[in-house]
């Protein structure tokens, strides 16, 4: 893989000097708090919308506002938001997809105050009612931005979106074909870099740069050396660091089921409504709560977690427990039962990482199963 | 510190009379052969009087084993099956006795047919009750209400939940998610629906609720009438036996006593020094806090969190009764505290104190934005403790009872 030209990407993450420039510019630009926010709604209204994700190392401001304890994902966020690194913002979108998001939603507003802010109602349940208020409940969000930005919408417009990320969704599917492959032309730590690139501006540029990426691919023979294949499981995981570190130690990241890379983008989109938006994002996705009429949505995310170690070919797992993390706390033992037949290590996950000693655990676990 | 002679209200009694006559009626209908639901806290209790259910309370049950002692035992035995460290006490608690019951506190729960998960507080539930169910292979139903914002409600009063108005998308959705339970419900009992006991149910709720109410009023009262040792059970009667004739009966003459209290002008203590708000769900493990801090002088006349769980039912709209149960501030956006900022200084406090649940997020994220608003809107200060509902090891009793002290001397 273009090594140079992922690293450039994931520096537009790093940065955000795009979503800078988009603002400059004179664009909306909306932070989202959950994978499942529809962003295509928002983008088919003019706006630019943004996957928030911190990039503070500590987070002692934040451990002012909120539980010490919570995920790192939300103290990340909160941290960079009171260091003043979202100004970029005009405003945020959040979902009530587990507690903490709830709530965070409520702790960001009220402690940062953003022009625009909307908490989406998700239900957990997918059946005709459920999908019916949820078309409904995006309509409500629609009225709400449109009237405060005074933008408009048109369902010929949300079309034109849905094509530019059920796009996206293709390329990224096309992509990690090549992380299945026995020689990997795509290692994990440049997967999930492109996939938080992809976080920073809009996706139209992204699938420019995608294409790009994949017309270049049969430059490259793949990985050979590494010792075991490796499927990530966890949820708004993204430091690039932890993975490298897996990657040195000898192994390779094949798939994922994080709500930063494969619960983001895995479904399409099957139709142009706003109503066939609504059904891909209450019944699609890996969202790790929502679950089918009389069956229990640990089922459906064992279903996604399978789906992906049969086309990736991993090995092994190694799942990614953030200690503040819900959803990780409730489901990682049904995880493991699960697999319990299949290599699996578990890496409980708080600041500040223990780095040595996750790289001792990491490289035993690959020289054992390797 | 000197302390006071401590004068209840005498519920204790009352207490035990409420829990003999519900543990009498689930024995009778265990006998029966009836079903067993697990239920937790803000869900339609109603419905197990409507379809003679037998029912059990992981929350309730994980605070008697924090009160006898035996949940740290089971909160070691979920973490150590692999369960997260920081998750709700109550589920650690209960995963717990069922995992290694021969650690927990007897008698045990009954083994659930069937289970109901209402996000009217928290997505927690809705997690738990997965896991319960798969334990179990026992079905289950979900209710999510909204998580209530703002523009949603307007203001809503902070005991009646009564809201200024109601997204009515929301209402419709919550409603038909309720009459969903119902029909779930007719199924798993294998019962009809009997109208005329709906409606009876509903009409003891409304008379319960209204009682109830009355006496969170009267607390506020000058000088503090009752103690949070007593007042804090309450929730027992709201969030679980709402709709029962022992929960009638105990509100009826809990009034009665308290309204008499008031009237005599008799409180908790001798000599108030300081009227405290608290909030958080309670150490149950080290309830003797509130006793203690109100022999040393320092009241609560309001507790928010027997407040959030209280509701002015309507038997005429049951249902939406049912819905405005989970408008509670606890479950809302935090732009929605007018209501308990108009009663916080109607209370006429002198600082705070909140309880800040570890593994709970609803109540403690919640938890600095309220000392916030409470510092900046009623001007009063607040004292924050980490402590968690079931473990009393993050928040020993004697070193609470030094920051108690701390705090109550500031105010001075």
């Amino acid at each position: 893989m273009e090594k140079d030209k992922v690293n450039q990407l994931y520096n537009f993450f790093l940065t955000r000097s795009l979503l800078k420039k988009y603002r400059e510019n004179g664009r909306i630009v909306i932070g989202t708090l959950c994978n499942n926010v529809p962003e295509e709604i928002i983008h088919s209204m003019g706006a630019v919308p943004v996957r928030l994700l911190g990039l503070s190392k500590s987070t002692e401001l934040a451990s002012a506002k909120i539980p010490t304890w919570l995920c790192l994902y939300s103290k990340r966020i909160m941290e960079d938001a009171l260091k003043g690194e979202f100004g970029f913002l005009d405003g945020i979108v959040g979902m009530t997809s587990d507690d903490t998001k709830s709530h965070f939603f409520s702790a960001y507003s009220f402690y940062l105050k953003p022009r625009f802010s909307y908490l989406i109602q998700i239900p957990y349940v997918r059946d005709e009612t459920s999908l019916d208020f949820f078309e409904k409940e995006l309509r409500r969000f629609i009225g709400r931005f449109t009237s405060f930005f005074a933008t408009e919408f048109s369902e010929e417009k949300l079309k034109e979106s849905i094509e530019v990320y059920n796009t996206f969704r293709e390329l990224l599917n096309d992509l990690s074909e090549l992380r299945y492959a026995d020689s990997p032309r795509l290692s994990g730590e440049e997967w999930l870099k492109l996939l938080l690139a992809s976080t920073s501006m809009l996706k139209e540029e992204m699938n420019d740069h995608l294409r790009e990426l994949l017309s270049k691919t049969n430059d490259f023979e793949g990985y050979k050396d590494y010792k075991l294949r490796v499927h990530l499981s966890g949820t708004d995981f993204y430091d690039v660091e932890i993975v490298k570190m897996i990657e040195e130690m000898g192994g390779i990241v094949v798939s994922d089921d994080l709500c930063t890379s494969a619960g983001y983008y895995k479904g399409f989109v099957e139709g142009k409504t706003l109503k066939d938006l609504a059904k891909r994002y209450l019944s699609q996705s890996a969202c790790v709560l929502t679950s089918g009429v009389g069956n229990l949505s640990i089922e459906d995310r064992l279903e996604f977690i399978r789906e992906r170690i049969r086309e990736s070919g991993a090995d092994a797992i190694i799942l990614l427990k953030d200690r503040g993390c819900e959803i990780c706390g409730h489901q990682c033992p049904f995880i493991l039962q699960e697999f319990s037949d299949f290599p699996t290590l578990v890496l409980d996950l708080d600041s500040p990482y223990p780095t040595e000693q996750l790289r001792t655990r990491v490289e035993a676990f690959i020289e054992s199963y390797g | 510190m000197e302390l006071q002679e401590w004068n209840p209200l005498g519920y204790k009694t009352l207490y035990r009379n409420l829990f003999k006559k519900h543990l009498a009626r689930q024995d009778e209908l265990l006998k029966k052969g009836r079903p067993v639901g697990w239920f937790f806290s803000f869900y339609p209790s109603e419905i197990i009087y409507i379809f003679d259910v037998v029912p059990a309370f992981p929350e309730q049950y994980s605070a008697y084993c924090a009160a006898r002692g035996s949940s740290v035992d089971l909160i070691d035995a979920s973490v150590s099956k692999g369960y997260g460290h920081f998750l709700c006490d109550y589920f650690k608690t209960t995963i717990g006795s069922i995992e290694e019951p021969e650690k927990a506190t007897k008698p045990l729960m009954p083994t659930p047919d069937f289970i109901v998960d209402t996000r009217a507080l928290c997505v927690a539930h809705h997690e738990m009750t997965e896991v319960f169910a798969r334990k179990f292979g026992i079905p289950k139903y979900t209710i999510n209400y909204p998580y209530w914002t703002s523009d949603a409600l307007g203001y809503v009063d902070e005991l009646t939940k009564m809201p200024e108005r109601v997204e009515e998308l929301y209402m419709e959705y919550s409603i038909a998610k309720l009459k969903g339970l119902f029909e779930f419900m007719e199924k798993v009992t294998k019962t009809p629906l009997d109208e005329e006991k709906f409606e009876r149910v509903f009409e003891t709720s409304e008379e319960t609720s209204k009682l109830l109410i009355e006496i969170t009023k009267l607390m506020m009262s000058k000088p503090t009438p009752g103690s949070q040792r007593e007042i804090a059970d309450l929730v027992f009667l709201a969030f679980f036996v709402l709709g029962s004739d022992y929960a009638f009966e105990f509100a009826e003459r809990g009034y009665e006593i308290i309204k008499e209290r008031v009237k005599r002008k008799e409180g908790v203590v001798p000599e108030e020094k300081f009227r405290l708000l608290t909030f958080g769900i309670m150490p149950w493990h080290s309830l003797s806090l509130y006793e203690y801090c109100e022999m040393l002088g320092a009241t609560f006349p309001i507790n928010l969190y027997v407040n959030a769980s209280l509701h002015l039912c309507d038997s005429k709209k049951p249902f939406e009764s049912m819905v405005r149960r989970s408008m509670h501030f606890t479950n809302s956006t935090y732009d929605l505290m007018d209501s308990i900022i108009e009663n916080a200084r109607k209370a006429d406090l002198d600082g705070a104190l909140l309880l800040e649940n570890t593994g709970c997020r609803i109540t403690s994220i919640i938890i600095r934005p309220l000392a916030k608003i409470l510092q900046d809107e009623v001007g009063i200060s607040s004292l924050i403790l980490e402590a968690p509902q079931c473990d009393p090891r993050v928040m020993p009793l004697e070193r609470a009872k030094t920051q108690v002290e701390a705090f109550i001397e500031s105010l001075r």
